[in-house]
């Protein structure tokens, strides 16, 4: 017996249909997305080696909110959008080395023959006692800030100085929001900082540098050491 | 002229579905590349702060996730709990131990970062002893976790 040909659907419209589901469900989607604000706490280590160093009231920016949820930047009580105008004030007042502003941390310069002569005494250290995590940190430092003397066409750059730290001190209930509004501040004074140094210096955006290439790492170290992000957190008593 | 054929309605023609196995894939693959996992069971409830600098959590396999909210459960109380993985630590001294179980092979806990999802609202005494907590074992790389625009 013969079968008897069946005549085919068009099956022509099945791709829009198809690809209707598929539009529908990339609008519908919302992927939520995790983000945050990276930050690395101090190593336990390291508070037990720092001596007590003189430490000057300019160095230091005392961030302090309170349990009411009230900002005293430098024991003055400040709004929070008047923050950020603070912060980056307290990078840029000196940032030609001059004395512009007496109460903001100081920058110091630095030249080829001051690195190379820093690099030699601690790597005399370092020769002495070659295991000291801390010790081969430090020269590792000095030798990104001789490539970034190098880096420059005058040989020298100006460094924050090395005690300017940002303070930030919470109460048992200062809200987790407000912190965060805190550290987001300091966080855009300094991407927005970096990245104008990136500008000046002719490099891709700050964002844009390569993080897994040499060039793109040393480059951010430079980047570390012309714009720190030195922030101390006092704890809160148990 | 055409023979029209009488009759010829009595058979119903097969439908095409040679086409069906491309939608089917093609949703599948969809919902592979945009599905993101669970990762756990919320036992508190996060609403996450605002922060127009956060940027994009990577690496997702090297995160341990903390959470600290207010238990959704009523049973649990309305002080902020910590959630470690599916569970409700009794307080914030579990953290360092629960870190340290989740180490990875060859990691050490300074390598995976420890992202906090932390409700907005809650007091920052006990984000303070989580951290405080954390450094305990050098685990001393922080995201905290938040939303980058409301």
């Amino acid at each position: 017996m013969a079968r008897r040909e069946v005549g085919e659907i068009n099956a022509g419209s099945m791709a829009d249909i198809a690809f209707l589901l598929l539009i529908f469900f990339l609008v519908t989607t919302t992927m939520e997305v995790d983000a945050g604000i990276g930050r690395t706490l101090p190593l336990k280590r390291e508070q037990q080696n720092n001596e007590p160093i003189d430490i000057r009231e300019r160095d230091i920016l005392e961030i302090l909110a309170n349990s009411n949820d009230e900002l005293l930047v430098e024991g003055k009580p400040t709004d929070i959008s008047e923050l950020e105008e603070i912060v980056r004030d307290y990078y840029t007042a000196n940032a030609n080395g001059s004395e512009t502003d007496p109460t903001m941390p100081t920058y110091d310069l630095r030249t080829i023959p001051i690195c190379q002569q820093k690099i030699g005494e601690i790597q005399g250290l370092v020769d002495a006692d070659p295991d000291n995590p801390d010790l081969n940190r430090e020269l590792e430092k000095w030798k990104t800030k001789l490539a970034l003397c190098q880096e420059i066409p005058t040989g020298s750059y100006y460094e924050i100085s090395k005690m300017a730290i940002i303070q930030l001190k919470n109460q048992a209930n200062t809200s987790y929001g407000l912190y965060i509004q805190v550290q987001n501040i300091l966080k855009k004074v300094v991407n927005e900082l970096r990245q104008k140094k990136c500008e000046e210096f002719g490099w891709d955006d700050y964002f844009e540098l390569d993080q897994e290439s040499v060039d793109g790492q040393e480059k951010i170290k430079m980047l570390r050491v012309l714009v720190p992000e030195r922030i101390v957190e006092a704890k809160i008593e148990r | 002229m055409g023979k029209f054929k009488k009759g010829g309605g009595k058979d119903i023609p097969g439908v095409n579905t040679s086409a069906l196995p491309d939608i089917i894939f093609m949703l599948l693959f969809f919902f592979m590349v945009a599905t993101t996992m669970k990762e756990v069971e919320m036992q508190v409830d996060v609403k996450k702060p605002v922060a127009d600098q956060a940027l994009a959590l990577e690496d997702k396999d090297n995160v341990d996730f903390v959470y600290i909210g207010y238990p959704i459960d009523a049973s649990q109380g309305t002080e902020p709990r910590i959630q470690l993985d599916d569970m409700l630590a009794p307080d914030y001294t579990f953290v360092s131990d629960w870190k340290q179980m989740k180490a990875r092979e060859g990691k050490t806990p300074f390598d995976i970062v420890t992202s906090l999802k932390v409700h907005k609202d809650v007091g920052m005494r006990i984000v303070s002893n989580v951290k405080e907590e954390l450094r305990e074992i050098d685990a001393i790389k922080i995201n905290y976790s938040a939303d980058q625009r409301d």
